[in-house]
């Protein structure tokens, strides 16, 4: 790659190469006279399929047309400016949107712009472009076979991590997930050497190139292990004195807070310790609980989820219940603690009862709350004079077969072959969910369904490998529109394959497995099928058990 | 009264005259004015022959009541490839005089006439293999086939859109 000082300003005054121009005969290569930075001038013209073509011409092209800048254009033009074109089109008056390096007009896309990060715009570029097509690559590990219980897995910072049937965390990369970078027995000598581990989850620890592992087990108490990514052992940290609560069965994190769900319906928020003045090998850092909290009518699939906001943090928990008029309904409890104190400043409760028969509860007062969430109150107030009441309500027969929850999406996957997505508003007064939407795309079953806080959620059906790709970030403007669900934004994963084509994939065993009913059991049911999704921005995992094919692993690479 | 006027001497020693407010059509006469203040005497312009000279003053005398081009955000024109018919006219020269005039333009700082010209270039490389655009600039191909083949098989994933 040639050297220059392209943000220097392009138009800087450069001489011309004192040069023999004047006495070249025709058939010269003359193009190559030019300055790199006239040449990328050029460039900067030209669409992907010419910038394609000029690699191919010469060593020199084919390193100014992989110019990080010129692809952050591309990628601005293609996939930050056109939809916001497109969620604006509504609107009578249309801002004129120019690509602009300021990170604030990067709307959803502002975690790749930040300044001071150098880019590989070409390959963020390729990457989309891969997600938008659904293509991808995959890899298959099995865990098991045969399938003995459900292995589980998280996925942080690029590390995958496994515990598999065996009792053993596993750190996997993701370039080959059959690969171990380090293992560790959760058979801990301390205590409780036969209970099985039933939840996991990982979180970027105190300090970078860290992540930190929780383990939950059977009899209720749970391990923390820690991971350098540069150096790469597993260690364990702490392991914590065995609960009555029973069974740990949901866990979510986010440093330093670890938040889990027992089977006795004990909802309980941990503070881990803190002390950096020793080393962590040394002296196992105790967490703090926090807080706890019983519930009786709550069933699964649920949901955990820890976020922060400002000096708070607010944990949440999903949970089905089932409600005599509309069926399956969310429901879900938000708990505020303050980071600084660790107490418990607030806690409110809401459903999805209202707004699956159509109604939108619109918040009494404004907020003081974020800017965002102001918008929200604002949106919300115009959308409810449009919505008609007799807009049939969402019924559910069964209960989901899972949820997830990443403030504000909420979604549930059902097998009724739909998702449905709900926006949770959550303001300083008062929570709130707004407007449910199914969303239509599968042709069999939904198993499974996960979603970031970027509104990308991907969901798996029982049968046939079909995952989708559902894109949500425009749910947040449109929802009330009628419009809105008509826009299929959902996209197929083919692996392998260029195209989407979704006729010749269709599954031979469909009919055979139709009958399958996913009931209240959630995904840690032995017999059923249970699926398990997770994903970050260049890959998407699918751990899939069936009791005749044993435990997999499949990896979707978009890179 | 008449209109100031300022002279250019080409690197091959011709003198032009021109009137000011086309002269500051290049912001780097612009500026070196602002520095020195007015001078009666002909600024050399090296590395700029005499017919590239008069060819970038004709297009700034036909372009000197457009609006100034001011702000690094103005990238909508980078969008588009298209060229107003008058200033397609004015490029039709041949490559060598093409590229003296980007050249020229450059060192100038004319921005306008530069995306004129490096737009002119661009459409010259649009939509052709690249044995075509080799052919028509002259470019030697360093690549062995096997490197070359593997670029396009790198990049096989942009090519349907």
């Amino acid at each position: 790659m040639s050297k220059r000082h392209y943000e220097d300003g392009l138009y800087a005054l450069h001489a011309p190469r004192p040069s023999k121009r004047g006495r070249l005969p025709n058939g010269i290569n003359r193009i190559s006279t030019l300055s790199d930075e006239t040449l990328l001038h050029i460039l900067s013209f030209l669409p992907i399929s010419s910038l394609i073509v000029c690699q191919r011409l010469s060593y020199r092209f084919n390193a100014l047309a992989q110019d990080s800048e010129l692809w952050k254009r591309h990628y601005y033009y293609r996939w930050v400016r056109q939809p916001r074109r497109y969620a604006n089109s509504r609107q009578t008056v249309l801002p004129v949107v120019e690509y602009s390096p300021k990170v604030s007009s990067w709307l959803n896309h502002s975690h790749l712009a930040n300044a001071g990060i150098r880019m590989d715009w070409k390959g963020q570029y390729r990457l989309r472009h891969n997600w938008s097509r659904g293509v991808c690559r995959v890899t298959e590990v099995e865990l098991s076979q045969p399938y003995l219980r459900p292995a589980l897995i998280a996925f942080c910072a690029g590390v995958i991590f496994t515990v598999d049937h065996d009792s053993q965390l596993r750190a996997r990369s993701t370039q080959s997930p059959a690969f171990c970078l380090a293992e560790i027995s959760l058979t801990c000598p301390r205590a409780h050497p036969a209970a099985l581990p039933t939840a996991v989850t990982a979180m970027n620890g105190s300090r970078p190139n860290l992540i930190e592992i929780a383990v939950g087990f059977e009899d209720g108490h749970f391990g923390i292990y820690n991971m350098d990514t540069t150096s790469s052992p597993l260690r364990i940290c702490f392991n914590s004195a065995g609960s009555t609560n029973g069974a740990i069965t949901a866990m979510s994190s986010l440093y330093p807070y670890l938040l889990l769900v027992s089977h006795h319906k004990v909802l309980s928020l941990f503070r881990l310790g803190t002390d950096f003045s020793v080393p962590v090998h040394l002296l196992p850092r105790e967490p703090t609980l926090l807080s706890s909290l019983e519930a009786d009518s709550i069933m699964e699939p649920m949901s955990l989820s820890v976020r922060s906001a400002g000096s708070d943090v607010i944990t949440s928990i999903v949970y089905s219940f089932y409600h005599a008029g509309c069926g399956w309904s969310l429901g879900i409890q938000e708990s505020l603690f303050s980071c600084s104190t660790g107490l418990q400043k607030e806690t409110r409760l809401t459903t999805t009862v209202d707004s699956q028969y159509g109604i939108c509860t619109p918040l009494a007062h404004s907020c003081s709350g974020t800017d965002q969430s102001c918008s929200w109150v604002e949106t919300n107030r115009k959308n409810t004079s449009r919505l008609r009441p007799a807009e049939p309500s969402i019924h559910h027969q069964e209960a989901p077969t899972s949820v997830s929850y990443s403030h504000p999406y909420l979604l549930s996957s059902h097998t009724d072959n739909t998702l449905t997505v709900y926006l949770v508003m959550s303001t300083s007064a008062g929570l709130c969910i707004k407007g449910a939407q199914r969303l239509w795309g599968h042709t069999s079953s939904v198993s499974a369904v996960q979603v970031n806080e970027r509104g990308k959620a991907i969901s798996v059906s029982s049968q046939g490998d079909e995952i989708r790709v559902w894109e949500l970030e425009g749910l947040v403007s449109a929802f009330g529109r009628q419009r809105a669900r008509r826009h299929g934004n959902s996209i197929r994963i083919c692996p392998g394959k260029k195209q989407s084509d979704i006729s010749d994939l269709t599954p031979s065993s469909r009919a055979k497995d139709n009958s399958l009913p996913n009931t209240t059991q959630g995904p840690h049911s032995i017999t059923k099928i249970s699926d398990c999704i997770r994903f970050d921005d260049e890959r998407v995992l699918l751990l899939r058990g069936k009791k005749i094919d044993g435990q997999m692993l499949k990896s979707y690479d978009f890179t | 009264m008449s209109v100031p006027t300022l002279t250019f001497q080409s690197n091959d020693g011709v003198e032009i005259t021109v009137a000011r407010d086309v002269a500051e059509r290049s912001v780097l006469i612009k500026n070196m004015l602002g520095d020195l203040g007015d001078t009666d005497e002909a600024i050399p312009i090296p590395n700029v022959n005499e017919a590239v000279l008069r060819k970038v003053i004709e297009w700034c005398e036909h372009h000197k009541g457009d609006p100034p081009n001011t702000g690094d955000d103005d990238d909508s024109r980078r969008k588009t490839t298209d060229i107003d018919e008058w200033d397609q006219k004015f490029m039709q020269v041949d490559q060598e005089m093409l590229f003296e005039i980007i050249l020229a333009a450059n060192y100038l700082d004319i921005k306008g006439l530069l995306d004129v010209g490096c737009k002119t270039v661009a459409n010259m490389i649009k939509g052709k293999s690249p044995e075509e655009i080799r052919k028509t600039f002259n470019i030697q191909n360093d690549f062995t086939p096997e490197e070359e083949d593997q670029i396009r098989r790198e990049n096989e994933w942009a090519e349907d859109r």
